[in-house]
């Protein structure tokens, strides 16, 4: 049987209070760009996009503040929350590629990367489009967002063996494409 | 490629989560609650009145297959008939030590509503719905009587009926004996074998309106404000006066987001000339104005202002400079001003080569 995963409280910020309660404004100012940035990588999408997901995400969070523990557990439930936005969009994109109503190629937003950077984000999702939709959300909460296993499963929804089982999908595709360089 | 390398390229997808785009997002959202309460109250209200059409239909329809109404007659050959709605009824006896002061209470109806009246010993009762007959010893000592809504029945001796008929009709219909009915002023005398119907009306109750207890003053909208509740924070402001507002910048920013996040933005405009005003060297001036110049751009559609509102937000410099000037570039091409906006673009390009809003100044400024 595979373990339970739990919320991994990978960063808790020393000015907050385990239990204190959830005040909608303070979450959208500590964590709207922590959202922005996890919605941009695993969507790989330019400004608008990431903003209707932040918008979302935060539109669900102020319907469920009451189911927020405290400040510290909000952020793992944000992360699964964008999580499972992110995977309808990513999904509603791939329905609409079937019709050619989406575009090919979009702008990520990666302000410091250099030229051979950008053009390497560029190609990988491109690659990451082609993978199935949770492959590709285990896959780049992993190594995109550098998530432990355990917070990659509980972001996606998953046991920690089906996280694990995504995740090694997705790279043994990506680490073809990109083997040799 | 190793692992790692992966998460060094993740890291540099980073979106500018810059100030101008958090409040952007952050009025979205605001705009989102205002309207999903919108639909859930005008949802409620719609199916608050579906059910209140289907009640009204169904006791529409209940009376008109319900039992035989009495005719209003005199006539001892078209006498009401005996209430056969018996069986289905409950009956109850008020007072079973004699025979001779027996009050038997037939309920005719399932809807039937009866009550007691206080202090009369069983020998009165308030019908305030369906219908039910009443076989009375008469007792000179203690009247018999039935109060429905303003009408009450005294009986003299008898077995009698007393129904609704609609919502304000009432028929008495008298088998033995004699009762008297009085309504409004006026009083009747019915025989056996007679019926009346009178018009009733409820007994008029002074309304219960909840008074707000002297001395307590309607909740502040400043926590109101700060919890997000825009709409119910506007509510407080207005009630409370422009009094309420303290002069400083904090306060003010605050009244303003509350008056333009509840769908107020006409309101916010004042608050903002406050702290432009007023508090013209707080470092917060600049985005008292940026907020001005987009109140009076995307709510309000002043350009003509909203040019001169970003033009002090890009003085006070800081991180918001860039985004005043766009969206100057754009208030001067909205209001006309081709000229000057083609001159701030060309401002913008030189500053910002690389900006952010290029795309959009261009547009705007008509240069390529």
């Amino acid at each position: 049987m595979s373990p339970t995963p739990t919320l991994r409280i990978a960063w808790p910020p020393p000015d907050l209070v385990a239990g204190a309660p959830v005040v909608f404004e303070e979450l959208f100012t500590r964590y709207g760009g922590y959202v922005a940035r996890l919605a941009a990588r695993m969507l790989g999408a330019g400004d608008a996009e990431v903003d209707d997901v932040v918008q979302d995400v935060f539109w669900l969070a102020s319907r469920r503040l009451p189911h927020i523990v405290d400040m510290i557990q909000a952020r793992g439930w944000l992360a699964t929350v964008t999580t499972r936005v992110v995977r309808r969009r990513l999904r509603r994109r791939q329905f609409r590629r079937l019709f050619h109503a989406s575009p090919h190629r979009l702008e990520v937003e990666a302000p410091g990367a250099t030229a051979e950077q950008r053009a390497l984000l560029a190609r990988l999702y491109q690659v990451l489009d082609g993978l199935p939709t949770d492959h590709r959300l285990a896959w780049s909460l992993r190594y995109l967002e550098g998530e432990p296993l355990d917070a990659v499963a509980a972001a996606c929804g998953c046991s920690l063996a089906t996280a694990k089982r995504r995740v090694s999908a997705a790279k043994k595709v990506i680490d073809e494409v990109f083997g040799d360089e | 490629m190793s692992d790692q390398r992966w998460t060094v390229l993740g890291e540099k997808v980073e979106p500018d989560w810059a100030p101008e785009r958090k409040w952007a997002v952050r009025a979205a959202i605001a705009r989102r609650v205002t309207r999903h309460r919108v639909v859930v109250r005008t949802a409620m209200a719609v199916a608050s009145a579906g059910a209140i059409a289907v009640g009204g239909l169904a006791l529409v329809t209940w009376r008109s297959v319900g039992p035989a109404t009495p005719e209003l007659s005199s006539d001892r050959q078209t006498a009401p008939r005996a209430p056969i709605a018996v069986e289905s009824g409950r009956g109850r006896e008020s007072d079973g030590k004699s025979e001779n002061t027996k009050v038997t209470v037939t309920e005719l109806t399932p809807g039937t509503v009866l009550a007691p009246l206080p202090d009369r010993g069983g020998r009165g009762f308030t019908l305030r719905a369906g219908a039910a007959r009443f076989s009375v010893p008469h007792d000179a000592g203690h009247p018999f009587m039935v109060a429905a809504g303003d009408v009450t029945i005294e009986d003299l001796g008898t077995t009698f009926t007393v129904r609704y008929v609609a919502v304000n009709q009432l028929n008495i219909a008298v088998e033995e004996g004699r009762v008297r009915v009085r309504a409004g002023d006026t009083d009747t005398e019915v025989s056996a074998g007679s019926s009346l119907q009178v018009p009733v009306s409820e007994v008029a109750e002074a309304p219960r309106r909840r008074q707000r207890p002297a001395g307590m003053v309607a909740s502040s909208w400043r926590p109101l404000a700060e919890r997000g509740q825009y709409e119910e924070a506007q509510k407080a402001l207005r009630k409370a006066g422009p009094s309420a507002v303290r002069d400083d910048t904090a306060d003010l920013l605050l009244a303003a987001d509350a008056a333009r996040l509840s769908g107020h933005p006409a309101e916010a405009v004042p608050y903002l000339e406050r702290v432009l005003h007023g508090h013209a060297r707080d470092p917060r001036a600049g985005l008292a104005a940026f907020t001005l110049g987009r109140v009076l751009l995307d709510e309000l559609g002043r350009p003509s202002e909203a040019v001169d509102a970003f033009a002090l937000a890009r003085s006070s410099g800081g991180p918001l400079a860039e985004d005043a000037l766009a969206r100057e570039v754009e208030a001067a091409s909205r209001a006309g001003d081709v000229t000057r906006s083609r001159e701030l673009a060309l401002l913008y390009q030189r500053l910002y080569p690389n900006g952010r809003r290029a795309k959009a100044v261009s547009r705007f400024g008509r240069v390529d």
